[in-house]
């Protein structure tokens, strides 16, 4: 039976639902392969120390322990990351933060893995630790990795736009504030989780929760010492990803292990405890602002410093400081810009990707400042936006174009004319005894890819099979958001086809085609383009093929239907199994490389800012709104309710768009409430999800969400990047409707209960 | 290799314990299995109470209300009876956990995990609430407070289980509150909280008589009849809860733990009282 179109712009049923409600789609974590053994490590005891032997002894002959492996049973370079590879598989000369691998053991069960975990005895020579990044850039502080030039900072650099500092000089209204923002974890439901085997060719087959499949396969041919052609990685769809497995969790001990099993499947799967310890956060970080603007309300000058705290590893904390920079002037149009990022290492704990990548950190900075400069000019909050916000042609403070659909100011002018914002006022004088309301705003922007120095590339595949059905090769992880039932909806709209006759291929080295990443906003952006011009070439085929088969004689007179080529005039028609029979295997597949458009404007960075993605063409905007009540009593906030509206160009499916941004409002909220992941002398000490305080259905409003569709003419139907935007306005939106209720700014975030009451309590004290 | 026993019949749970008498007690597991996950504890012998229907009842006898050992949060809440005479302790299990705890986790491990900030025993405390225990051969009474000794210990014996909760029945006239704080909405433990009774006199200014019990602000359930009894007599107001609020809080020492701190724990010890006046 042939089911209805789903034109592009309606809400085609998620084509991954049925499966996963049911329980029968298998994640990575789902695997138990027959004869399995399982995987685990002992970590670092210390935040900084050199390893000064290794005592496996007494673990060795244990019975049920099948391996005991240390880095010197690696062959390759040991050493994993993009684009730094500087973390080893299992440490070797030392450790450099609280849960570094050392031991990766291999056993038939738990509680003999318990058991060998527990007896290997490392010998550790202690080292002097670091853990603010400030102390870390320091002279005399200790160095985490001898071999660098630049000591503990791993990048660093500036924006110079304009004047940058003198034109403070002829500010009518500066201020300034350094605010503190916390590390978040993604708090995935699926935990770091995966199955390797070497099967009987020799290729190292690794299924995981991973994000980015394709530079996996790479990284550990050179961690691991094979060809690249002799390891296969399987992206099964990931329960929650979020960024935290945007590179490498387990699969690099999992191919260690595979190595090492005697042939037999190996699996590796962390306990909540050790996914909080071991998996990336959110770079926490510091960041001070200074905004000046004319007495007009004219934004005139603007100056940034950052410091982001990456701990131990590298991972992404270059791509995400350059990021950072580039959104530290949001979209506004501010003529004179200075701004300076360092990342640098710590003996904490690694921060890496998360949703936002750099930009959440800087907003919540800057979409609170412009607040206070608002008020301090005596001009409404939103109007002093509308009035700097970039135009499509404009440059934001840091010299970044907007060549590209630019519809903030349609954002704001949403806002401005809803009810919530209307009527602000009465909202906030309707606060019953001991409550306090505030209603607070916030805009800003999301560059979508990796930026000018890195390919953004994705090749998409699709194939016509023998039955008439089609076959999508998705080349880009879906970590939940639902990218690649997406990619039926796309496939579908341009071959005319009902979701029914498409087959879903999740990525797989040995039959997709490297697309990259899913991340950075671009997976539906980048794939969809290319899946899209694939599809448009064997359309192409199947009608000429059509036509050589006597249906017509020019293709424009066809009509490609759910499983049939119509001919229109005739009303005659082939089925696709016959025009499928006529084409060799080669000829039913088609295949097509897009590469996404980078801005080669401006150069106003310096190269390694360049080099880690500075700057972006295409953005996506939006602007929130959040009315908060303050209890006066215990400090805790409600979130009454919540308006985003959001410029992500076309709405392909409003149903995902719809998920896209509850999550992310929800995931912002908890960042900008409750998420507050500790650390202290490089300990974590929230341990799980018992005192990592993730948000509840109970503890967020409905949220209402307005898209503002401009049509961005480089994406697939319009569309650009909607993943991250979403969560970078949370924090400024609440924090702003918090310091109205207040009466004053809170730099520090979250804004727990704890830290509201105190602060109020301040204040009756003054 | 562990055994795990789920009896019928209270004879053969006491046929298990003298057995093994080191056999654990599982009533819904929430905090136990919690528990013996983060101590990597195998007990030999566990003995579930989930069969016994007598401890399953709730009912009302001679002025008092009597509610089982393995009666569930989500049975309370659902209870007409604990609706209607106990407003306070319905409103603590309302905001216990989530509703798979609330179905499985029940008063008497509540109860038995002595946990300050244990959501039921604030109630129960302003409630003069009575434990039955028994023994395979004796039962004895003792008031909530004497059953829990400090965080995590209450006094039962080896062959000892509880086995009802009695709670005479307050004045219709009276108002009972509990005010959770949490970190979040559900599924918190609580950094404070605070349960009250309150009897004012027809000029509904008066207090009569009245009942306050902090949780998670010392090492059990926090009350202070000295100062209740300063109450009784004077006007309701803003400046007297508040008064009585400073004066608790200057008499509790808490802990700063990764919940909260203890400055922050003390003001809240502090406003907490004034609340009712949010409600009321
Ligand atoms: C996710 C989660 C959220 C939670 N949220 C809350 C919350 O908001 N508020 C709160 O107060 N608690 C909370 N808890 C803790 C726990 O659920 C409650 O304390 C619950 O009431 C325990 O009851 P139980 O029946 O599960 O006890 P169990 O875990 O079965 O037992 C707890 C202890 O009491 C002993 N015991 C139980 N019954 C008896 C008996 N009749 N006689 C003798 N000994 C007995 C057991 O041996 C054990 O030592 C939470 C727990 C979890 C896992």
């Amino acid at each position: 039976m042939t089911g209805p179109l789903t034109p592009i712009g309606t809400s085609l049923k998620r084509t991954d639902g049925p499966s996963k409600i049911r329980g029968l789609e298998k994640y990575a974590a789902d695997y138990y392969p027959a004869n399995f053994l399982w995987a685990d490590v002992k970590r670092s005891d210390h935040p900084h120390a050199l390893i000064k032997g290794i005592d496996l002894s007494h673990v060795r002959g244990l019975p049920g322990v099948l391996a005991v492996l240390t880095h010197e049973d690696i062959k390759g370079a040991n050493r994993i990351g993009v684009p730094e590879m500087d973390q080893p598989v299992l440490a070797d000369q030392k450790v450099c933060y609280k849960g570094d691998p050392v031991v990766l053991v291999l056993a038939e069960n738990k509680a003999v893995m318990q058991e060998a975990l527990h007896k290997i005895e490392i010998d550790y020579e202690v080292l002097p630790a670091v853990f603010d990044p400030e102390d870390a850039l320091a002279e005399g502080a200790p160095v985490l990795h001898e071999n660098r030039s630049g000591k503990n900072l791993l990048i660093g650099g500036a924006i110079e736009h304009g004047n940058g500092m003198e034109a403070f000089q002829v500010c009518d209204a500066i201020v300034e504030a350094e605010f503190d923002l916390p590390y978040q974890e993604h708090a995935y439901l699926e935990t770091e989780a995966g199955i390797a085997c070497v099967d009987d060719e020799g290729v190292l087959e690794i299924t995981a929760s991973t994000q980015t499949p394709w530079r996996d396969r790479n990284e550990l041919a050179y961690a691991l010492g094979l060809p690249v052609d002799s390891i296969r990685v399987i992206a099964p769809y990931l329960g929650g990803g979020f960024g935290g497995k945007d590179g490498i969790t387990v699969q690099g001990l999992l191919g260690l292990a595979a190595l090492h099993s005697n042939g037999r499947p190996v699996k590796m799967w962390t306990s909540r405890e050790e996914s909080f310890l071991a998996s990336t956060k959110r770079h926490p970080g510091r960041v001070h602002y200074r905004v000046g603007c004319k007495e007009d309300g004219t934004l005139h000058a603007v100056s940034c410093r950052i410091v982001l705290d990456t701990g131990a590893y590298a991972s992404l904390g270059g791509p995400v400081l350059a990021l950072a920079m580039e959104h530290a002037a949001g979209a506004y149009r501010i003529p004179h810009a200075l701004v300076e990022g360092f990342c640098v290492y710590t003996n904490n704990p690694v921060s890496g990707a998360f949703r936002g990548f750099g930009a959440p950190q800087v907003l919540a900075g800057l979409e609170q400042i412009i607040d206070m400069l608002a008020d301090k000019i005596r001009m409404d909050r939103l109007e002093f936006r509308l009035k700097n916000v970039v135009s499509r042609g404009d440059e934001t403070g840091c010299g970044v174009w907007m060549s590209n659909s630019t519809g903030i100011i349609p954002c704001l002018e949403k806002v401005k004319e809803h009810p919530f914002w209307v009527q602000q006022e009465e909202w906030v004088n309707q606060a019953g005894p001991f409550k306090q309301r505030g209603v607070g705003i916030a805009a800003g922007l999301q560059g979508t890819g990796y930026g000018p120095m890195v390919a953004d590339i994705a090749n998409a595949k699709i194939e016509l099979l023998s039955d008439g059905h089609f076959r999508i090769y998705s080349g880009v992880a879906d970590m939940g958001q639902g990218n690649n039932p997406t990619n039926v909806q796309i496939a579908g709209e341009v071959l005319g086809q009902a979701a029914d006759y498409f087959e879903l291929l999740q990525p797989d080295t040995a039959c997709s085609l490297p697309s990259g990443s899913s991340s950075a906003s671009r997976t539906t952006y980048t794939f969809g383009n290319a899946l899209k011009t694939a599809a448009t070439i064997l359309k192409e085929r199947i009608l000429t093929r059509a036509c050589n088969m006597g249906l017509g004689i020019y293709a424009e007179d066809l009509l490609l239907s759910s499983g049939k080529v119509f001919h229109l005039t005739s009303g005659r028609e082939i089925p696709l199994a016959n025009i499928a029979a006529s084409m060799s295997p080669e000829e039913r597949i088609s295949s097509y490389a897009y590469t996404a458009p980078v801005a080669k404007h401006p150069d106003s960075a310096g190269s390694a800012i360049r080099a880690a993605g500075f700057p972006h063409r295409v953005f996506a905007f939006a602007c929130h709104l959040a009315r908060v009540e303050i209890d006066a009593l215990t400090g805790e906030v409600e979130v009454c309710d919540y308006l985003a509206v959001t410029d992500a160009g076309r709405v392909l499916n409003p149903q995902i768009y719809e998920q896209q941004v509850q999550g992310g409002a929800v995931q912002g909220m908890g960042y900008a409430l409750w998420e507050d992941f500790r650390v202290e002398n490089g300990e974590v000490l929230t341990r799980n999800l018992a005192s990592y305080i993730l948000p509840t259905s109970m503890d967020v409003p409905d949220i209402l969400s307005l898209p503002v569709e401009t049509v961005e003419e480089t994406g697939p139907f319009g569309m650009k990047g909607l993943g991250e935007i979403v969560i970078n306005l949370p924090l400024p939106a609440i924090a702003n409707g918090v310091a109205w209720a207040l009466g004053r700014h809170i730099f520090t975030s979250p804004l727990t209960a704890e830290r509201i009451l105190l602060t109020m309590e301040k204040r009756q004290a003054e | 290799m562990n055994s795990i026993f789920l009896p019928y019949k209270m004879g053969d749970l006491w046929e298990v314990k003298q057995k093994d008498p080191e056999a654990i007690i599982l009533a819904g597991g929430t905090g136990l299995l919690v528990f013996l996950r983060e101590k990597g504890l195998h007990p030999h012998t566990i003995v579930g109470l989930e069969n016994l229907w007598e401890l399953k009842q709730i009912e009302m006898q001679n002025g008092e209300i009597r509610i089982g050992a393995m009666v569930t949060h989500q049975q309370l809440l659902e209870s007409p009876v604990i609706q209607a005479q106990l407003p306070g302790l319905h409103q603590a299990v309302t905001v216990l956990g989530y509703p798979p705890i609330r179905h499985m986790g029940t008063i008497g491990g509540n109860i038995c995990t002595a946990s300050p900030a244990g959501d039921t025993l604030p109630s129960l405390y302003v409630l003069n609430a009575v434990a039955e225990l028994r023994t395979p051969t004796a039962s004895r009474l003792l008031p909530i407070q004497d059953l829990i000794k400090g965080p995590g210990q209450n006094v039962l014996g080896r062959d000892e289980i509880l086995y009802q909760i009695r709670i005479p029945v307050p004045s219709p006239s009276a108002v009972s509150f509990y005010f959770k704080v949490g970190q979040r909405k559900a599924l918190a433990i609580s950094v404070c909280s605070l349960a009250s009774m309150l009897q004012v006199a027809e000029d509904e200014q008066t207090i009569v008589d009245c009942r306050f019990a902090w949780g998670s602000v010392g090492p059990t359930i926090m009350r202070f009849p000295g100062l209740e009894k300063n109450l009784i007599g004077e006007k309701l107001s803003l400046n007297k809860l508040r008064e009585f609020g400073q004066t608790a809080a200057s008499m509790v020492s808490p802990i700063t733990d990764i919940r909260g701190s203890a400055e922050y724990r003390r003001m809240l010890v502090s406003n907490l009282p004034s609340k009712m006046l949010q409600t009321l």
